[in-house]
């Protein structure tokens, strides 16, 4: 719960801290704006001029940085970047993932609102690291107004010589694509995702090959998320220990918290990671509304397990503390429930959500989810049985690492904890049982999986 | 939501053989949509890269996309029926069979959930006298309940016509909203204002912006499905 007494936050003096990916200048968005205030593209032209800066020596401080992505995996940048093969005589991509199709998760939009060429600069950055011929910016199809917003201001950075044949006069060329989604959130899955820019159904890929082997069209292709790769030219600008020493140490930098739910002040703030999650909530965003308890807590989107509130204490967003609570960092998306919610109606929806999004390729995930939400809804409507419950857990097994994407894995880590997290909930809309319940097996005799945590 | 039942499909295909509401007179493309395709095809490696964009095109034209518009589509980038209909089927926002003018997708994915989403849901459904995946009679809207679109901190709100975002809705606002969209009259993009920039910068950083909200405590939903 808390360590000496006093839960310690990883964020340093956050109250007063300066933003670096949303900094407070207006009109951003404009590239006038970007270029007089923010050095704009200033970090791409030394990149381009200085020779020393060569594409090992960038991956090498984006390494360094401990630059993690944001996109949900916390996998890190320039480990990512490294696994690029040797340039040959195939064109190769990167995509910039816009997806943002994590229920809870409304962050990247604010990047592309409000400081899009930082995007686009730092797509241009990793392209000259990595010797990319074209980016493709996967962004989902309701944001139809944001995608024709940044397709205005990508025109002028082509115009203005940034993007395109031979940058600021370099022998670098690259060219940026917009790609509308139509509202599918296996799309932010990377391979489904190159599926979908080639032109097919998104049905996600095996790995291997990795994309970084056989990518888009075959080629090979690095996959990053919007606000990882808007980090790219700050720490080119700062340095990569000024990046290293901002919040927690196992998961650096400054990132956007997008908060949500039963809270006075709901928004996306950026501070640096390692914030206590207490601060968030209190602090931040002025606290649970209706001055309520809080019961429940989403670090990151609907495939992050929830936490109930007394588990909360002293636990910072940085994958590592997070982890260590049973829950992941995910893309930083926070809903925070209060008291009163119905932890099954939730569950009802978010199932629901699983189910209406499986793409339908594997079974166990076509028929999986489905199934889940069909055995919550029982339980809601109050049909439900006690051996639902173990049902559910087990079906949760027959889901989890059995498909060729992470769909499955994301649509039953909710059903799991929130069953194990908040049984007695379930257990109140549950028909009584005539037969006394283990708390402690569940799914029947020839199963060991604990009920409870 | 979907109550306990029997396992529905998860993809309901819609009839692949109606008869045909456009022509092939009318199934053509102008000079200028040809040229913007063509400058399409030279963004990918491959001309069924653009087939997105393509059926997008197609819907705008359009208005919905039956089978022989997804055939002609294919078509126009050598691509099979097949294929092309695989792709138009796959995704939600193309829309397989004809919707009213107005499309209205109300967010009810869980944040929308627990901050009123269904509340707005059911009382659209009580005031257009219809239920979600429906269309009025008039034909001028439809009504239908949507995944997560990414406005969590501005919830319950919506998509009209997978364009504008409507934030922050209460009832008063849904009424002059249909009230807005009978005359014809879509609604503005509005920016939503970070919580951050209003305590440094006194208000939202965009002045290009058409319509300005803030961030603000969100209802709590009375109904949960």
């Amino acid at each position: 719960m808390e360590t000496n007494g006093t839960p310690q936050t990883k964020a340093g003096d956050w109250r007063s801290y300066n933003r670096v990916l949303l900094p407070p200048v207006e009109d951003l968005h404009k590239l006038e704006v970007y270029e007089e205030e923010e050095n704009g593209y200033g970090r791409l032209r030394t990149v381009l001029e200085d020779d020393a800066l060569d594409s090992d020596e960038i991956i090498n401080i984006v390494k360094q940085s401990g630059l993690r992505g944001r996109g949900g995996a916390a996998f890190s940048t320039g480990m990512k970047w490294s696994f690029m093969p040797d340039k040959d005589e195939r064109p190769r991509y990167l995509a910039c993932n816009a997806d943002e199709s994590e229920p809870g998760t409304f962050k990247d939009r604010q990047i592309m609102e409000y400081n899009p060429h930082l995007m686009f600069e730092g797509i241009l950055i990793a392209g000259y690291a990595l010797q990319i011929d074209t980016c493709y910016v996967y962004v989902r199809g309701e944001y139809t107004d944001w995608i024709s917003h940044m397709a205005t201001e990508l025109q002028k950075a082509y115009e203005k010589g940034y993007v395109g044949e031979n940058i600021m006069g370099s022998d670098f060329s690259m060219e940026i694509v917009l790609h509308k989604g139509a509202g599918a959130y296996i799309c932010g899955e990377e391979t489904s995702l190159m599926e979908s820019v080639e032109g097919k159904r998104g049905y996600p890929r095996y790995k291997p090959p990795f994309p970084a082997q056989k990518g888009i069209f075959g080629c090979p292709t690095t996959i990053n998320n919007v606000e990882t790769l808007a980090c790219v030219p700050l720490i080119m600008e700062e340095g990569a220990d000024w990046f290293a020493n901002t919040g927690a140490e196992d998961h650096p930098g400054p990132v956007l918290y997008g908060i949500s739910g039963h809270v006075n002040r709901p928004g996306v703030y950026e501070y640096p990671t390692g914030m206590l999650i207490t601060d968030l909530i209190e602090e931040v965003a002025g606290g649970v509304r209706g001055g309520k308890d809080l019961k429940a807590f989403v670090p990151g989107g609907a495939s992050t397990p929830p936490i109930p509130a007394d588990r909360i204490g002293g636990v910072t967003m940085n994958s590592n503390s997070l982890n260590e609570a049973g829950t992941m960092f995910g893309t930083g998306g926070m809903l925070i429930l209060d008291e009163d919610t119905d932890m099954v109606s939730w569950l009802r929806r978010v199932t629901h959500f699983f189910q209406d999004e499986s793409c339908g390729q594997c079974t166990p995930c076509r028929e999986g989810t489905g199934w889940l939400e069909n055995l919550v809804t029982r339980i809601d409507q109050g049909e439900g049985n006690m051996r639902d419950l173990d049902l559910l857990l087990d079906l949760c097994d027959q889901m989890e690492g059995r498909t060729i994407c992470a769909f499955a894995d994301a649509a039953s880590w909710p059903v799991r904890y929130t069953v194990q997290r908040f049984r007695e909930d379930f257990e109140a809309k549950c028909k009584p049982s005539v037969h006394p319940v283990s708390a402690e097996v569940s799914g029947g005799a020839d199963s060991a999986v604990a009920a409870t945590e | 939501m979907s109550s306990f039942d029997v396992q529905r499909p998860i993809v309901e295909l819609p009839d692949q053989n109606p008869d045909p509401a456009f022509s092939d007179d009318e199934l053509v493309w102008t000079d200028a949509e040809k040229e913007q395709i063509e400058a399409w095809k030279d963004q990918y490696a491959e001309d069924q890269g653009a087939i997105m964009k393509v059926l997008w095109l197609a819907q705008e034209k359009f208005g919905y996309l039956p089978p022989e518009v997804i055939k002609f589509c294919g078509e126009t980038l050598d691509m099979t029926f097949s294929q092309a209909y695989g792709v138009a089927t796959f995704y939600h926002q193309y829309y397989k069979e004809e919707k009213g003018e107005f499309v209205l997708d109300v967010c009810t994915c869980f944040t929308c959930q627990v901050c009123g989403g269904y509340d707005i849901l059911h009382y659209l459904e009580e005031k257009l006298g219809i239920h979600a995946g429906e269309t009025t009679d008039d034909g001028m809207f439809t009504l239908q309940e949507a995944e997560c679109l990414g406005a969590c901190g501005s919830a319950p709100m919506m998509e009209v016509s997978n364009g504008p975002y409507v934030h922050q809705l209460t009832k008063e606002k849904v009424d002059a909203l249909i009230d807005s969209l009978k005359d014809g009259k879509m609604p503005a993009f509005t920016s939503v204002t970070l919580p951050q920039d209003e305590d440094e910068m006194g208000g939202n950083r965009r002045t290009d912006a058409e319509q300005t909200t803030t961030y603000e405590t969100q209802p709590r939903g009375e109904h949960m499905e």
